[in-house]
């Protein structure tokens, strides 16, 4: 299942045409969590991308910095629309499971790496991934969806302008 | 499996590939630890700018969360950027193309390294905006006040 095989001798012509065969192939288990765990790191990186640049709002301009975490909370222009709010919470609870998954995968393949009968066990170690996944995944949830059963009781009001830039 | 995931036999490849597993061991405290920071030990509605200004400037503690965030800033970055490479190289396959693939990474990892560097060590708290910020937000038990 989890062989390490020799190169392909030909591929398809075409990245549609093998990216059907990929699909087709059934690798079980380790081709899947293999391809989730890079589908995961590249989702992680995007995401450090747009955070590193609207984190540097903060040492050239206080008052942009606000108007953009604003939007976190669903106040957009000086308004509060509600599923902006839900939208951002939801995509929240996803780059927790993404960074999550990515995390506790990657020590599974570090482990592999370092002990090398452990790829005998691919299976089990992958419904421990699982498990442990769950385990922090369900009581983070509720910790982040349960503010959204109570309304916002304050807009935040962003200064207009940078008094001190 | 992957052709990735087996170890390489030497020079640069498998300098990366130590590299990979080490930062990914160290980024499982700080990464996960910043998510928890966030996101279960506060709101994050509750973050703005007097909330970042109270973690790196506080006279205390603010070294350890700069250290904190840069040791982040830094793994994350070769760590994410080398994956990515990784996964390119196996698709791209012209000499040219592959010259400018690796330059475009190399170029957007520094730069976004450069912003996040300068951000972290040459934050100062503009004392006056946070004032007019808590000012104007200073309604009792808002999910937005701060402290
Ligand atoms: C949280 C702790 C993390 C751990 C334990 C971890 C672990 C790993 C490991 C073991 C690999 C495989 C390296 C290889 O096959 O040679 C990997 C690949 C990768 N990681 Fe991470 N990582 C973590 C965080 C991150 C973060 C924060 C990012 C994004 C900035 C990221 C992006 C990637 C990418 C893009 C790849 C390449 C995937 C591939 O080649 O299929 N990882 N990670
Ligand atoms: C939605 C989830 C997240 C929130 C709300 C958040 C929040 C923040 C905040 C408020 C800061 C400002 C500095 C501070 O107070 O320490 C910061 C900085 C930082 N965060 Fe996050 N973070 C999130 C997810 C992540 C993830 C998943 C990563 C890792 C890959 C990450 C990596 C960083 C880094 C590297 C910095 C320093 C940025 C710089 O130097 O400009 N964050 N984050």
């Amino acid at each position: 299942m989890s062989t390490i095989l020799p190169e392909p001798h030909a591929y398809r012509p075409g990245k549609l045409a093998r990216l059907k065969e990929g699909l087709r192939y059934q690798g079980g288990i380790g081709q899947w969590s293999w391809l989730l765990h890079r589908v995961t790191g590249v989702g992680i990186l995007i995401f450090l991308i747009i955070h590193v640049l609207d984190t540097f709002f903060v040492v050239f301009n206080p008052a942009l910095y606000d108007h953009t975490v604003a939007i976190y909370g669903g106040v957009f222009g000086g308004q509060y629309f509600w599923p902006l709010r839900w939208a951002f919470r939801l995509a929240e609870l996803g780059l927790m499971a993404t960074v999550l998954y990515h995390a506790i995968n990657g020590v599974r393949v570090i482990l592999f790496d370092f002990w090398s009968e452990g790829c005998k066990y691919q299976k089990e170690s992958f419904v421990a991934v699982l498990i442990v996944f769950l385990a922090l995944m369900v009581p983070a949830a509720v910790v982040v969806i349960l503010p959204l059963a109570s309304s916002p009781d304050h807009m935040v009001k962003v200064p207009a302008n940078t008094p001190n830039p | 499996m992957a052709r990735n995931r087996i170890k390489p036999q030497g020079g640069f490849e498998l300098t990366a590939w130590y590299f990979m597993r080490i930062s990914g061991l160290m980024l499982v405290f700080l990464a996960v630890g910043h998510l928890f920071i966030m996101h279960i030990a506060n709101n994050v509605e509750n973050i703005n700018y007097a909330f970042v200004a109270g973690r790196w400037a506080n006279p205390r503690t603010g070294w350890i969360w700069r250290l904190w965030d840069m040791s982040m800033i830094a793994l994350a970055m070769f760590h994410g950027f080398n994956g990515l490479r990784q996964i390119l190289d196996e698709h791209v396959h012209g000499a040219k193309a592959r010259v400018a693939m690796h330059t475009t990474l190399w170029a957007v990892m520094t730069t976004l390294l450069v912003l996040g560097t300068y951000a972290i060590w040459m934050f100062q708290v503009d004392k006056a905006y946070v004032e007019q910020f808590k000012a104007m937000n200073s309604g009792a038990g808002s999910h937005a006040s701060v402290k």
